[in-house]
């Protein structure tokens, strides 16, 4: 699972990048495909979330 | 004479006392006699032995007092120093070894504004503000998406629960990561450094470091400088949430940002994942126009390209028809029909060949000859 961030940061970049620039349509097509599907895994990513817990036991370091 | 006869009596074996007879029977007379209280002075001599053990006497002007205090008693307190008005109380005492009457401490204030803490807290803060720790520009912003989150508190307790459920609620996205430290007692500063120590290691965004209110001795790990340098040297960002909200500890201070309680600290640490909903559904929608706006451009560019093809189309055919009539115009004034319009005449043989010359025509000859409007046959006579 890709990190949340990155994954959100990619798709503001595809919006942005669409938004502005003046792209050939099988480009903008691929761009369009892409943002819809990192769309879709962020919102599953934020409907299906559980949250882990992880205890790290206190082993003392060595020192 | 007969009292000195019984002193010297006394001087045998059987009338003397041991040192250790004299001396305990004087810590005795003196433990029954003065029970423990409290004895105001000023410290000098102050010696903390490596076994964690304090010695010092008390003085004033007439007289001096030897104190030891153990480490059992004092470990929450920081070391006061040489010209420090204290209080103690203290039980006196005889230590037989020595045969030294002192006072064995087991409390110690500073009658300084705020203590013996308030001493030792500004103590440490002038050190990590000389080394430029609490300055503002070394705050460093939180991560808007955590991955990982780490928390330093006490395993079991309030704390941990209010941080995993708040988390839970906002950002379950993330993984929390609990590493139990003692918060409060003669290894808490350890245990916190040590437990920081092994999240350095770890691929952390955010750490969050907890504990719950208590008084200033039970606070007492968070604020000593080795905590607040163990903090400030994290390569991740921190958030403190020691105490309550009007105890700011050296932590609090060092750390990126100081949350008022443990559950503020994981709100800090986390999005709100209904808001980040929100926000998902704001890019699809910039993503579905943008497409349109970009599928629209491409449309009109198709428009124009189009219309430039037929435009270019047009423009050739015009000069190739503007070519052509120049071309017929030249070979119009070049054709040989002008010639015999003007009333001259070519002959030819019957295989077509062009008669020029008198050789060429020789009596009885056919010629076929071709005047302005037509070919007529003709003999030479």
């Amino acid at each position: 699972m890709a990190e949340f961030s990155k994954q959100l940061e990619r798709l503001e970049a595809i919006v942005r990048r669409l938004e502005s620039e003046d792209l050939d349509l099988d480009e903008a097509l691929k761009l369009f495909e892409e943002g819809v599907e990192r769309l879709r895994v962020a919102r599953e990513q934020l409907a299906q979330a559980e949250l882990k817990v992880k205890k790290v036991l206190e082993i003392e370091s060595p020192s | 004479m007969g009292q000195s006869l019984d002193l010297f009596a006394a001087a045998s074996a059987e009338g003397a006392w041991t040192v250790g007879e004299v001396t305990r029977r004087a810590r005795t007379v003196i433990e029954a006699g003065l029970p423990p209280l409290w004895v105001r002075g000023e410290i000098t001599g102050f010696k903390a032995w490596r076994s964690g053990h304090w010695y010092f006497s008390l003085r004033d002007k007439t007289a001096q007092l030897r104190c030891v205090m153990f480490a059992k008693q004092n470990y929450m307190l920081p070391a006061p120093v040489d010209g420090m008005q204290v209080f103690v109380f203290a039980r006196p005492s005889v230590y037989e070894e020595k045969g030294d009457f002192q006072l064995t401490v087991m409390e110690l204030l500073s009658t300084a504004e705020g203590g013996l803490w308030k001493l030792a807290f500004e103590k440490a803060k002038a050190a990590l503000l000389k080394d430029g720790l609490l300055d503002p520009a070394r705050k460093r912003r939180l991560p808007l998406f955590p991955s990982r989150i780490a928390v330093v508190t006490s395993p079991d307790g309030a704390v941990l629960r209010d941080i995993q459920s708040v988390v839970g609620r906002r950002w379950p996205l993330a993984e929390l990561i609990v590493v139990p430290a003692q918060v409060q007692g003669a290894k808490a500063e350890a245990s916190v450094c040590s437990a920081l120590n092994r999240i350095r290691r770890l691929p952390v965004d955010v750490l969050i470091v907890a504990r719950g209110g208590g008084s200033v001795e039970d606070l007492w790990a968070f604020n000593t400088e080795r905590v607040a340098r163990a903090v400030a040297a994290m390569p991740m960002p921190v958030i403190s949430a020691i105490g309550h909200e009007t105890d700011v500890t050296l932590c609090d201070l060092v750390a990126d940002l100081r949350a008022p309680t443990p559950s503020a600290a994981a709100e800090a640490a986390t999005p709100d994942r209904s808001e980040v909903l929100q926000q998902c559904g704001v890019l699809g929608q910039r993503l579905a126009r943008a497409l349109r706006i970009a599928s629209r451009h491409v449309v009109e560019r198709l428009d124009r390209t189009g219309d430039r093809l037929v435009r270019s189309i047009d423009n050739r055919l015009e000069r190739s028809r503007a070519l052509l009539a120049t071309h017929s115009a030249r070979l119009d004034a070049l054709s040989p029909l002008r010639v015999l319009g003007r009333g001259y005449a070519v002959a030819r043989d019957v295989d077509g060949n062009v008669l020029k010359r008198v050789a060429q025509l020789p009596s009885g000859k056919e010629f076929r000859l071709r005047v302005t409007d037509g070919e007529v046959n003709g003999r030479v006579q």
